[in-house]
């Protein structure tokens, strides 16, 4: 009898002491749910690798799959989920998500102000509070085929299409320009030169394309033309602004240059792998695309039509200059969970000079401080660029990080391409459009 | 040995419990819970509710312009899709039943189609129509076509197309297990009274089998009509609205516009607007069959 009041005795002991150690490793592990794929994940993993071999605690990658990504997680986050405690961020939908999320101003420290300028802290900021640290910067480059370019610029023949495309097209004789220095009217002009339908010598078969699904992602690219117009979702007084002359020149380069097929015929179904596979193939002159393709084109192989034979520049001007939409990606801490300082932990190590140089270095886009950029960047061109293009021209629009403004990008999406595809007229697509920024903000 | 009526129907209760069980807790909850949500004011920042919405939820969905439109994009998409399916099948019956009893792995091979994933085969068709990394682009320019399947006067046939060419299996396997359920001695009976060929089918086959053609006409339908996934990964409901199912419009009412209620409320309307459809198409199927 002793010998089984023993047995068990010791079997109840193992069972707690299994327990204990069972909740003490759950309790140094947290998860992380960040943005999948691309050159940012193989760097996250890479420092994530790193965090677990020099720290207590330890972090595990989650990655759903990109299409929806935030759909998935609003939906858990609202269900009260616990299963990531470290959780994904981005400047347009912070209004969104931050009743789910833990404040993290008191991490904004010297060290971190030393890695992040406050202008990317303030990409991560909703009204006066932090949520994240931001640790991928997203704007939009004009990409494009310098040999094409610089044979426009010296041959005479070329020239003289050029001229006579703009003068029947756009109504003037024009002359190439190079590309930092175009306006809408040179991009199209010279996405029809490049357009063998119209030119027959054309070396490529489209000037450009255009992402047009109905897809919110695709009007943040597109915005860039209705910015450099001045166009804006409200001016300064809260009144909407959409129905302007901005807006409608914007929609219209779109709308021509699909209407004239100097973008491929399916356009109204690309987004950025169908853009990047254009580009990539060597069939494409020019196009704006996000700043995370060009470490793509740049790996040694994969697209050998472009390769050391493209670069990047500023979008084309419209009469406020060049201008670009940009966001952060980034990481904040997951209200529901139950390790805060576990992810506060990680958070604290991401914000260190250390973490983001090596973020940097295997292939993420930070947007660090100078020193930092200048000592890792080396001949990362996009890196490079990206602190410049973003102070220069980077535009938020009034109310693009407010709740709504998911629903906002999504009706737009919704409203410009139907007029992109003929279905809806320009003045219904800006009063739908109109009206539904009234009922959104007024919520 | 066979039992009296009340002992099998007794018999055919106690099998239906462990499905009767299985549909309450996979089905009714959901249904219950969300019919509480659809009379409820819910966010996703209170998914408790704040407060009674009575009939409001209802209101707002049906009034909504944007759902009539998706509704009709849906029935039309249902009843072409239907249409080529079940059109398809019935011939593929027809010409390939005697292939397929001599060799009948080829059925296998006909069902592939059904054992991907719509989203995959969203995914797919992505990769296989793109201009310039896709195959069926490539094979058309090399003899001479020059037809852009993704363009804005192609998209809506090529959305049909690719739900044709997965779910004709569907409806082809279930019209093939009728036909072949038929005895051998009709068709010697019929070959000697001179029916044979097209007239033995039209005249013989097509009847005996066509409670199952309006069980599969119904369930393609019902299955179209609620077409999601390959479509939403191709064209994203777009160009405007020009492809956006009511499932499309119900999730992106959910989801980009958070209106829970609103998009709640219209599933629940669909869900018993498609009960009542199933009641009563199943009940004429059945006295069909009986008379």
């Amino acid at each position: 009898m002793n010998k089984i009041k023993a047995l068990i005795n010791s079997l109840v002991a193992g069972l707690f002491a299994t327990l204990t150690l069972l909740s003490i490793s759950a309790s140094a592990n947290i998860t992380v749910l960040a943005w999948p794929g691309g050159p940012a994940e193989e760097a996250l993993r890479k420092v994530v690798d790193h965090y677990n071999k020099t720290s207590d605690s330890k972090a595990e990658l989650l990655y759903f799959s990109r299409d929806n990504f935030f759909d998935k997680m609003l939906a858990d986050v609202a269900a009260g989920s616990k299963d990531f405690d470290v959780m994904l961020t981005a400047t347009y939908s912070l209004g969104k998500y931050a009743p789910f999320m833990t404040p993290i101003n008191d991490m904004v420290n010297e060290e971190v102000l030393s890695t992040f300028s406050q202008g990317a802290i303030d990409t991560q900021t909703y009204q006066g509070t932090v949520y994240g640290l931001p640790t991928d910067l997203s704007l939009h480059f004009l990409y494009y085929r310098e040999d094409l370019i610089n044979e426009l610029l010296s041959n005479s023949s070329w020239q003289a299409t050029y001229a006579k495309i703009s003068a029947e097209y756009l109504g003037k004789e024009m002359k190439p320009k190079a590309a930092e220095d175009w306006n809408w009217d040179d991009f199209i002009a010279s996405a029809l030169f490049f357009t063998r339908s119209i030119n027959p010598d054309s070396p490529v078969p489209y000037g450009t394309v255009l992402q047009m699904k109905n897809l919110l992602f695709n009007i943040m690219i597109w915005q860039g033309t209705a910015a450099s117009y001045g166009g804006d979702w409200r001016d300064a007084d809260g009144n909407i602004t959409i129905d302007s002359d901005a807006y409608r020149r914007g929609l219209k380069i779109y709308k021509d240059l699909f209407d004239a097929e100097a973008t491929p015929a399916d356009s109204l179904s690309y987004e950025y792998a169908e853009a990047n596979a254009a580009f990539g193939s060597g069939k494409v002159a020019f196009y704006t695309q996000w700043s995370a393709a060009y470490a793509d084109f740049i790996k040694p192989g994969e697209y050998p039509a472009i390769e050391g034979n493209f670069t990047i520049t500023n979008q084309p001007a419209g009469d406020m200059g060049p201008k670009t939409h940009f966001h952060s990606l980034g990481l904040g801490i997951n209200a529901n969970s139950d390790k805060q300082d576990e992810a506060r932990a990680f958070l604290s190590f991401l914000g260190t000079n250390e973490a983001m140089s090596m973020f940097l270095k295997e292939g993420g886009q930070p947007p660090v401080t100078d020193p930092i950029m200048n000592a890792h960047a080396g001949d990362r061109l996009d890196m490079l660029m990206m602190a410049e293009h973003t102070a220069k021209y980077g535009k938020v629009m009034n109310g693009g990080t407010e709740g709504g403004a998911f629903a906002i990008y999504a009706n737009m999406a919704e409203n410009f391409t139907a007029y992109w595809a003929g279905d809806m007229d320009v003045d219904t697509a800006i009063v739908n459009v109109t009206k539904f920024l009234e009922a959104e903000f007024a919520k | 040995m066979s039992l009296n009526p009340q002992t099998e129907r007794q018999q055919a209760k106690k099998f239906l419990y462990g499905l009767c069980i299985f549909l309450a807790f996979m089905l009714g909850f959901p249904s219950l819970a969300n019919l509480w949500f659809s009379f409820n004011d819910v966010t996703f920042h209170n998914l408790t509710g704040e407060g009674f919405a009575g009939f409001e939820n209802y209101r707002k969905a049906l009034g909504n312009p944007k759902l009539w439109e998706a509704l009709g994009y849906s029935l039309r998409f249902g009843l072409v899709a239907t249409i080529f399916e079940v059109g398809i099948a019935l011939f593929m019956v027809f010409t390939l039943h005697p292939l397929l009893l001599r060799k009948p792995w080829l059925t296998a091979v006909l069902m592939l189609p059904i054992m991907v994933s719509p989203a995959l085969m969203g995914i797919m068709y992505r990769l296989i129509l793109n201009e310039f990394t896709g195959i069926i682009p490539g094979y058309l320019n090399l003899l001479g076509f020059h037809v852009t399947l993704m363009s804005r006067s192609m998209i809506q046939y090529t959305v049909i197309a690719i739900e044709v060419l997965q779910w004709t299996p569907f409806a082809f396997i279930i019209l093939l297990t009728a036909r072949q359920s038929l005895p051998y001695e009709l068709e010697e009976a019929a070959a000697i009274d001179g029916a044979m060929g097209l007239k033995y089918s039209l005249r013989i086959v097509l009847p005996l089998i066509s409670p199952a053609i309006y069980i599969v006409t119904f369930i393609r339908f019902i299955d179209s009509f609620r077409v999601f996934d390959h479509i939403f990964v191709l064209t994203g409901g777009g160009p405007g609205s020009r492809t956006t199912s009511i499932s499309i419009y119900i999730y992106k009412l959910f989801f980009q516009r958070s209106e829970l209620g609103e998009s709640v409320a219209l599933s629940f309307v669909l869900l018993v607007v498609s009960l009542t459809l199933l009641y009563f198409g199943l009940k004429l199927v059945v006295r069909k069959e009986q008379s």
